[in-house]
């Protein structure tokens, strides 16, 4: 049986979850509803009592959607922050913390750190089965974007090739991010460093021409603005990384002698297995430390999931107290209606119609509110991945996931489960009592 | 055609256990018209109760015909009142919400599916007999006259041949009361259909065949059809 729902695909497992979560509502309604026409009834009730069940109504929707908005935000940070890294497959740097340089390379909040040799870069780059070796060459600045040195072939590969204008073919030309604050034909002097610390005026004399604009890739490099790493290492007065015999040659291959140092490298190879042959290769005591920020991210989420569950059980708690306190106002709605019940009871209706006329009105409560709830936190979710998406550049998209709709499914047949309550208290009162009242 | 009701023995406890109604037998053949007065408290409503099957804890026999009601458990009673009772109350107790279409028709909602077209049309025809507007209006702007005329047409669309009715006019004014009166005893003359009215309305009390007075939880003895002419007389 186990066996045969992990055979099952993604797809059937949840569609089967949220049939066997909601089956218990659907089986109530069978049972209590069964040869029975209470449709006005409850029409009645949910119109007598417009304003009190617009807030139940409110009051559930609020709940659920708190938790929705939670989950789905939390999940599409996950996406954005898995899809900000999709690019970078390995990342070799010197021995130090791979969440900085993770920091660095994938989100651009570059530290100092330790340079990588042109012996080591070229151990890489002449590796079979390396596609890209990009050095990455942080820590200029303009108008708060980063300003990196790179090779073409990253510009390339980080856009998918879509580039409007050109690559660059002079050493102070550069190719800029879809957001970066400098278009197609401007020049510009970076400022050394970042932020309040950067130093305008550092790099005085030097002036890039934007030659190319690459296409939206929903990461934060769409910020930067990407240069050729000679002309970091010459603005910094380093070697250039070319013998003078090369000419004004831009990009690789370096020479290892000339090469003046790099922080970062970034890989990409033709092969997965590849990526653990190298990884393997460069981590070496001392000299190089090699990761998979897809791994890293991933052990940051599992040190986050204890608070995602954390999360969950505070937002589970709260919802629990709203259905409570749904319940106890269906009760005493209910109780108003005291009086119709009895004369229903009189009348003949036996007590299954009376539970079928209460539950159903509660239920209509409940699911209405739970739907507005998703569609709430959807649009929590939205906003606040717009919010974080403006301040981080790592583009989030919220999205109804399966989670969600299996918790407000949840959520449902619980609390639909507990609105049979008022309806059986109801009816332990003796009829007569109501007729009198 | 009405049922024929026999109360033999008929205890109604309250709920402190002291007995609230005490009657030793009373006949009423089928299609009868029986009023029953008293003071306030003197048991008039329980008694409506108890014969409708709704009291608690009553003794002895209450029988419709052949079927003693107080032998039944409560899910039976129900659907033998469902069959066969249909109630007026003194304040109409309809739903405000709804129409007098839907409000005629509310036992329609839990009675099997087959009996719901000929009870819509039966309520159909019983509201325009009454002179009830055809208006999805809710009844909650009607007057007290036009509510209490809806509610008869509920309590007769099942086609009930037992009518019951608790203090029917009390919330009427005068013409009103008199009209549902007349619309009333006229159905159920038509009908055959037995009825029993609690009241304290001579004019309700002298269209009835027979009136009983009921005084601290029994039977007043000299209650007789003359009894109700001496009533409407001193009224």
């Amino acid at each position: 049986m186990e066996d045969l729902w992990y055979q099952l695909p993604p797809l059937a497992q949840d569609a089967l979850l949220l049939v066997g979560l909601l089956l218990p509502v659907l089986l109530i309604a069978a049972i209590v509803l069964r040869g029975y026409a209470p449709g006005p009834l409850i029409g009645a009730l949910l119109r007598r009592f417009r304003w009190a069940n617009l807030v139940f109504v409110l009051l559930i929707a609020l709940s659920v959607g708190m938790s929705i908005g939670l989950i789905a935000q939390e999940r599409g940070l996950r996406i954005g922050m898995a899809q900000a890294a999709d690019k970078f497959d390995l990342v070799v740097a010197a021995p130090g913390s791979e969440m900085t340089m993770l920091l660095a390379a994938v989100f651009l909040q570059p530290s100092d750190v330790p340079l990588l040799s042109g012996a080591t870069y070229t151990a890489i780059a002449t590796h079979e089965n390396v596609e890209i070796a990009a050095p990455l060459a942080f820590g200029d600045s303009y108008k708060g974007s980063s300003v990196v040195g790179t090779i073409a072939d990253f510009a390339t590969y980080l856009s998918d090739d879509r580039i409007t204008g050109h690559l660059w073919t002079d050493p102070f030309e550069a190719v800029a991010g879809a957001a970066a604050p400098v278009a197609l034909g401007d020049t510009f002097t970076p400022a050394h460093g970042h932020g309040a610390a950067a130093e305008q005026g550092a790099h005085e004399g030097v002036r890039f021409t934007v030659v190319g604009k690459m296409a939206r890739t929903g990461t934060p490099w769409d910020t930067a603005i990407l240069i050729p790493i000679e002309a970091v290492w010459m603005v910094h007065g380093l070697a250039n990384g070319h013998p003078l015999s090369a000419g004004d040659q831009i990009g690789p291959p370096f020479d290892p002698d000339l090469f003046p140092g790099t922080p970062a490298i970034v890989v990409h190879t033709s092969a997965l297995w590849a990526n653990y042959a190298l990884k393997s290769e460069f981590s070496r005591d001392n000299e190089t430390m090699a990761f998979f920020p897809g791994t890293v991210l991933a052990n940051l989420y599992r040190i986050m999931g204890d608070v995602r569950q954390a999360m969950s059980v505070m937002s589970g708690l709260t919802q629990v107290l709203v259905a409570a306190s749904v319940l106890l106002g269906l009760s005493i709605l209910t109780r108003l209606f005291q009086r119709q019940t009895a004369m229903l009871r009189a009348l003949g209706a036996p007590r299954r119609f009376v539970i079928a006329v209460i539950w159903s009105y509660g239920v209509t409560l409940l699911a209405a509110g739970t739907a507005l709830g998703l569609g709430l936190g959807l649009g929590a979710a939205t906003l606040l991945s717009w919010l974080v998406t403006h301040r981080t550049d790592v583009l989030v998209q919220a999205s109804l996931g399966w989670n969600e709709v299996h918790l407000a499914a949840a959520f449902l047949a619980i609390t639909s489960l507990l609105s049979l309550l008022p309806a059986l208290v109801l009816l332990r009162q003796p009829i007569t009592n109501g007729l009198r009242a | 055609m009405g049922l024929s009701l026999r109360v033999e023995g008929l205890e109604v406890p309250g709920p402190d256990g002291r007995v609230l109604l005490r009657l030793d037998t009373l006949s009423l053949p089928a299609g009868a018209r029986l009023g029953v007065r008293g003071p306030s408290g003197a048991g008039k409503s329980t008694f409506l109760y108890a014969i409708a099957g709704l009291m608690h804890g009553a003794r002895g026999r209450v029988a419709w015909e052949d079927t003693d009601l107080l032998s039944l458990r409560t899910e039976a009673r129900t659907r033998f009142r469902a069959e066969t009772i249909g109630m007026i109350f003194q304040d109409f107790l309809l739903f405000d919400e709804l129409g007098p279409m839907a409000n005629a028709t509310l036992t329609a909602m839990f009675h099997p599916r087959r009996r719901r077209a000929p009870l819509r049309a039966r309520a159909a025809s019983l509201l325009e007999q009454l002179g009830l507007p055809e208006t999805p209006r809710p009844v909650a702007t009607f007057s007290g006259g036009e509510r209490q005329r809806v509610a008869v047409a509920r309590a007769l669309a099942a086609d009930a041949p037992v009518l019951l009715a608790d203090e029917p006019t009390a919330s009427l004014h005068r013409e009103a009361a008199d009209r549902l009166i007349d619309d009333l005893a006229e159905l159920a003359r038509a009908r055959g259909t037995t009825l029993v009215a609690v009241s304290h309305d001579p004019a309700l009390l002298e269209r009835m065949d027979q009136v009983i007075t009921l005084q601290d939880g029994g039977l007043v003895p000299e209650d007789t059809v003359g009894a109700a002419r001496t009533a409407r007389e001193t009224a």
